[in-house]
């Protein structure tokens, strides 16, 4: 009766004390702003099975995964022991689940099994963290701080399990001297109680009893202490992941006032008048914590900063600041530290400090290439780079703030319609020469509709290197006799590199524009060589309207190829080996992995990969706004380094799929000095090199 | 102190000029119309100098002589920061021409300092902003590279051969500047487009002026010809043909 009373006392303060911290976590979510609806719950459903359950992200790195997913499973199982000693402490019966007969011994064995499974994958993660230097448990943001509270953290986990054996070995130890019935099946528990002989009845009351309380006070601790440690993702990891973002990787969010905005300004009505109440947000992307999305902070309280992010970001690989698990330990800090006094004084409370500056820098905000190696590699799908975007629109969008060549790439998308400074009047410079025709919507008969739209983009147009690909790739459309015509002078920019580089003003505008001129040609199906346009095309348009089938060049090679339709004579094929630079926005954002490889598997000498492919590969260094502009500084810039990884396969040819990474591998090539025994060509042009004549 | 820049409204520099009335006028078709450059740096400089609060500078004017067609560009000035606008509803046809009607519609309004881009990316004239200086009977200092404010007096630097020289002028006056005086060109903040949609341009007449000059007609240089490739192997072709065709050895 006594023990009832005590632990219902003892139950009822951890209660209070953990509704405490919901409390006052509740309190700060409602300081953020919206996200997207969670809708799809099937999705979301095989998601938490496969990442969270299946621990499918974890077992990116095998060796270490499998002890992880070790104790998490360990932990799924023990929880049905801890629930019953629960309902034994209040109820003062004991086993008192046990009426479920075989399925009890079952659970029991298991949890018994799993704790010593637990117990020594702790043990090596003590010892890994501590004696191995595992180089992404470093770090500016890896404070003796984190590594204190992993020490805590894994120590009480290790007493979690120690406590739960020895109080399984004492409660058999009581049973068999007893000679009453046991409840479950105990296989570790029991070796050990084979080990204490000599042990009275008494001895092992004491023994159960000791490791009882222990067991059952370390978990109320535990779970108190959970919320204030980066170990608070034991809880929010598996919430975290059934609430995923699930837009594909690459697709950033659609800011509905600037779409607002935007309308008014293209309405000759509207454009000189005061846009309507209401409409005009408080701030333009995120510059504090206040303004991050709900599932910003949840992100950021589900970081146990492992460190996986920042291990695989090219830009911190490469000595840049930039580090994603930065910015997530950011987000939480300066919540913790505004949070509160905002809920005490009002949303509008300012302390003249920011998230944006006083802990993420402009230098780490705009080292980013939106690669989404983080993404990818986040084992809770933590979505790091739309709340860098976020940062990046604050700046450009409240401050003017860029760096200097994004502000004249800014300019030159307004003005002339590329990222460059060339007139839409060279745009079909590329078709020169040519022994055939490329047909330009403008100049068909209205009756003639062609299927696809080829689009070009302006690396296409004006990149001279990159215009030899678009070459290679309407050869082979005229080859096939596809039906297809492209905008020729009427094409302009997507706005891509503007709203990943935080301009999604002019992102805006440039896509209303695509869209009109599209839908004055009725285009249905869009053909594109540019991942990036790829990208825009088929996962942002939507957002504002423009809904079209879009077909990346890679994917239509494919089928070509495989359809009989395109015949390839791989004897043609120069060299001695290929291999295949994964651009990040058909990869990572798209999911295009298969189609490139399938494609040069019927080239001679076929592939080689890399070390880093497929979803692990490595960015070239120009997206998100940085083929642009100087990298920051660093110790290296990433195109060498990936360029450097391509050269190690010994192959001769490097094929790319992009014109940003055409040029980055080519400049690459360049810097190694071996522009003259390597080649680099686009998937495109090998095609074009192997085809029959 | 206020201070006003003038802003031409000139092609996007990439534009492929075409001309039109037998080579006398430009095809203003397609063409998409931005700030001069050089006006860019200026508002910049001087938005600048109006957000740093020592300066003393309270207020940035625009002012442009130009028809209702180039409101968009006077927008663009003021969502960059530029506080109001005028315009002077006009065509300009010279230089003598801009600079009377910008000097009239700048003498009736408030300045301290009045900044001029040293020459427009269209017509290339450089003598709009000596001008005005000279209709104003204020002094001017041209091929300015940098203009600060201490204690309330302009400070102004030129680049010349081989350094830097450093002007005193006493206010009011006309800086004539070049692309050196501000980095870059600032970019529009949302705020800013937002409320230049609503911010003031004031409209004036224009004035009675002559046209000192006609544009006779405009002609294109020849297209530059093909690249001629010789053979490594053969030094004496390359030898041959920079004697005989090139003349230049």
């Amino acid at each position: 009766m006594l023990k009832q009373l005590i632990f219902t006392v003892i139950l009822v303060v951890t209660i209070a004390a953990f509704g405490y911290t919901v409390n006052r976590l509740i309190k700060l979510f409602r300081l953020t702003k919206p996200a997207f609806p969670v809708r799809d719950w099937g999705k979301r459903v095989n998601l938490l099975l496969k990442v969270a359950l299946g621990q499918s992200k974890i077992f990116r790195r095998p060796v270490v995964g499998f002890f992880h997913a070790l104790v998490f499973w360990g932990f799924c199982i023990i929880i049905f022991g801890s629930i019953e000693m629960v309902i034994d402490g209040i109820s003062g019966a004991e086993r008192s689940l046990s009426f479920l007969g075989p399925v009890y011994d079952v659970l029991m064995a298991a949890g018994d099994i799993f704790a010593l499974l637990v117990g020594i994958s702790i043990i090596i993660f003590t010892i890994r963290r501590s004696l191995l230097h595992v180089k992404r448990f470093t770090g500016v943001e890896m404070k003796s701080r984190s590594h204190v509270d992993a020490i805590v953290s894994l120590s009480l986990i290790l007493l979690l399990m120690v406590s739960l054996i020895l109080m399984n070995t004492g409660y058999l130890g009581l049973q068999l001297l007893s000679g009453t019935e046991i409840h479950g099946s105990y296989p570790v528990s029991r070796f050990i109680a084979g080990l204490l002989p000599g042990l009275s009845a008494s001895g092992y009351s004491t023994l159960y009893h000791i490791n009882w309380w222990v067991h059952i006070l370390t978990i109320f601790f535990f779970a108190n202490y959970l919320p204030y440690s980066k170990h608070f993702h034991v809880f929010m990891s598996v919430p975290n992941v059934f609430l995923s973002r699930l837009d594909p990787p690459g697709k950033l969010d659609n800011m509905e006032s600037i779409t607002g905005e935007v309308k008014l300004m293209l309405n000759p009505d509207t454009a000189y008048s005061q846009a309507p109440a209401g409409a005009v947000p408080e701030r333009f992307g995120v510059k504090d914590a206040g303004d991050v999305t709900w599932k910003n902070y949840f992100d950021s309280l589900s970081c146990t900063e492992c460190g996986r992010c920042t291990s695989v970001c090219p830009a911190n690989l490469t000595g840049k600041k930039l580090s994603p698990r930065k910015v997530m330990m950011n987000l939480r800090a300066r919540m913790k530290e505004i949070g509160p006094l905002m809920v005490k004084n009002g949303q509008d409370y300012t302390d003249n400090r920011s998230l944006v500056r006083d802990y993420v820098s402009e230098e780490e905000l705009w080292a980013c290439t939106t690669c989404n190696a983080c993404v990818q590699e986040c084992p809770v799908n933590i979505n790091q780079p739309s709340l860098i975007v976020d940062m990046r629109r604050y700046l450009v969008l409240e401050e003017g703030a860029a760096p200097g060549e994004l502000k004249s790439v800014f300019s030159n998308i307004e003005n002339n319609g590329a990222p460059w400074q060339y007139p839409a009047d060279d745009r079909l410079n590329w078709t020169k020469n040519l022994d055939f025709e490329i047909p330009v919507f403008a100049g068909l008969p209205a009756e003639t509709k062609p299927e696809y739209l080829f689009w070009v983009g302006c690396a296409g147009a004006f990149d001279d290197r990159y215009k030899k690909v678009v070459r290679a790739f309407a050869g082979i459309l005229n080859r096939l006799n596809v039906s297809y015509a492209v905008l020729g002078k009427e094409e302009t920019c997507t706005g891509d590199p503007a709203r990943r580089a935080g301009n999604e003003m002019l992102f805006q505008m440039q896509a209303m524009q695509v869209i009109e001129i599209l839908k004055n040609y009725e285009v249905k199906k869009i053909i594109t060589t540019c991942p990036h346009c790829f990208n825009t095309f088929k996962n942002e348009y939507p957002d504002l309207g423009g809904n079209y089938e879009v077909i990346s060049y890679l994917q239509f090679l494919e089928s070509s190829i495989s359809e009989g339709k395109l015949k390839l004579d791989h004897r043609k094929i120069k060299g001695t080996g290929i291999t295949f630079h994964d651009p990040c926005y058909l990869g990572r954002a798209n999911n295009i992995y298969s189609e490139p490889r399938e494609i040069i598997k019927t080239l001679s000498p076929g592939l080689v990969e890399m070390k880093r492919n497929k979803s692990f590969a490595l960015c070239c260094g120009a997206g998100g706004g940085q083929m642009f502009k100087e990298a920051e500084k660093g110790d290296q810039e990433i195109f060498i380094e990936r360029t450097g990884e391509a050269l190690e396969t010994g192959a001769d040819t490097i094929a790319t799929a992009c014109p940003f990474c055409m040029t980055m591998i080519t400049d690459g090539l360049k810097y190694k000095n071996r522009e003259e025994n390597v080649r680099n060509l686009d998937i495109a042009e090998l095609v074009a090199e192997a085809m029959e004549m | 102190m206020n201070i006003v820049v003038c802003i031409s409204n000139v092609p996007d520099t990439t534009t492929r000029i075409k001309f039109a009335e037998g080579s006398s006028a430009i095809d203003t078709a397609g063409i998409q119309w931005v700030i001069n450059p050089w006006d860019e740096l200026s508002l910049t400089r001087a938005l600048e100098l109006r957000d740093d609060p020592s300066s003393g500078v309270k207020k940035v004017t625009v002012a442009h002589a130009g028809p209702a067609s180039s409101e968009p560009t006077i927008r663009k000035a003021l969502a960059i920061g530029a506080d109001d606008a005028i315009r002077v509803n006009c065509t300009p046809s010279d230089a003598y021409y801009t600079a009377s009607q910008l000097a009239a519609a700048i003498g009736k309004e408030g300045f301290d300092i009045v900044i001029c881009g040293i020459e427009s990316s269209d017509f290339n004239g450089s003598a709009v902003g000596g001008m005005i200086s000279e209709f104003l009977g204020i002094p001017s200092v041209s091929s300015v590279s940098g203009i600060s404010m201490e204690n309330g007096m302009p400070v102004i630097t030129r680049e010349i051969d081989g350094g830097r020289e450093s002007v005193k002028v006493t206010l009011p006056f006309v800086a004539i500047v070049q692309k050196g005086i501000a980095k870059e060109p600032r970019i529009a903040s949302m705020r800013g487009i937002m409320a230049a949609r609503t911010k003031a341009v004031r409209l004036y007449e224009p004035v009675d002026a002559d046209c000192l000059t006609e544009i006779a007609g405009f002609e294109k240089p020849a297209p530059r010809a093909a690249c001629k490739y010789v053979d490594p192997d053969d030094p004496g072709k390359l030898i041959e043909l920079l004697q005989n065709e090139a003349k230049v050895i």
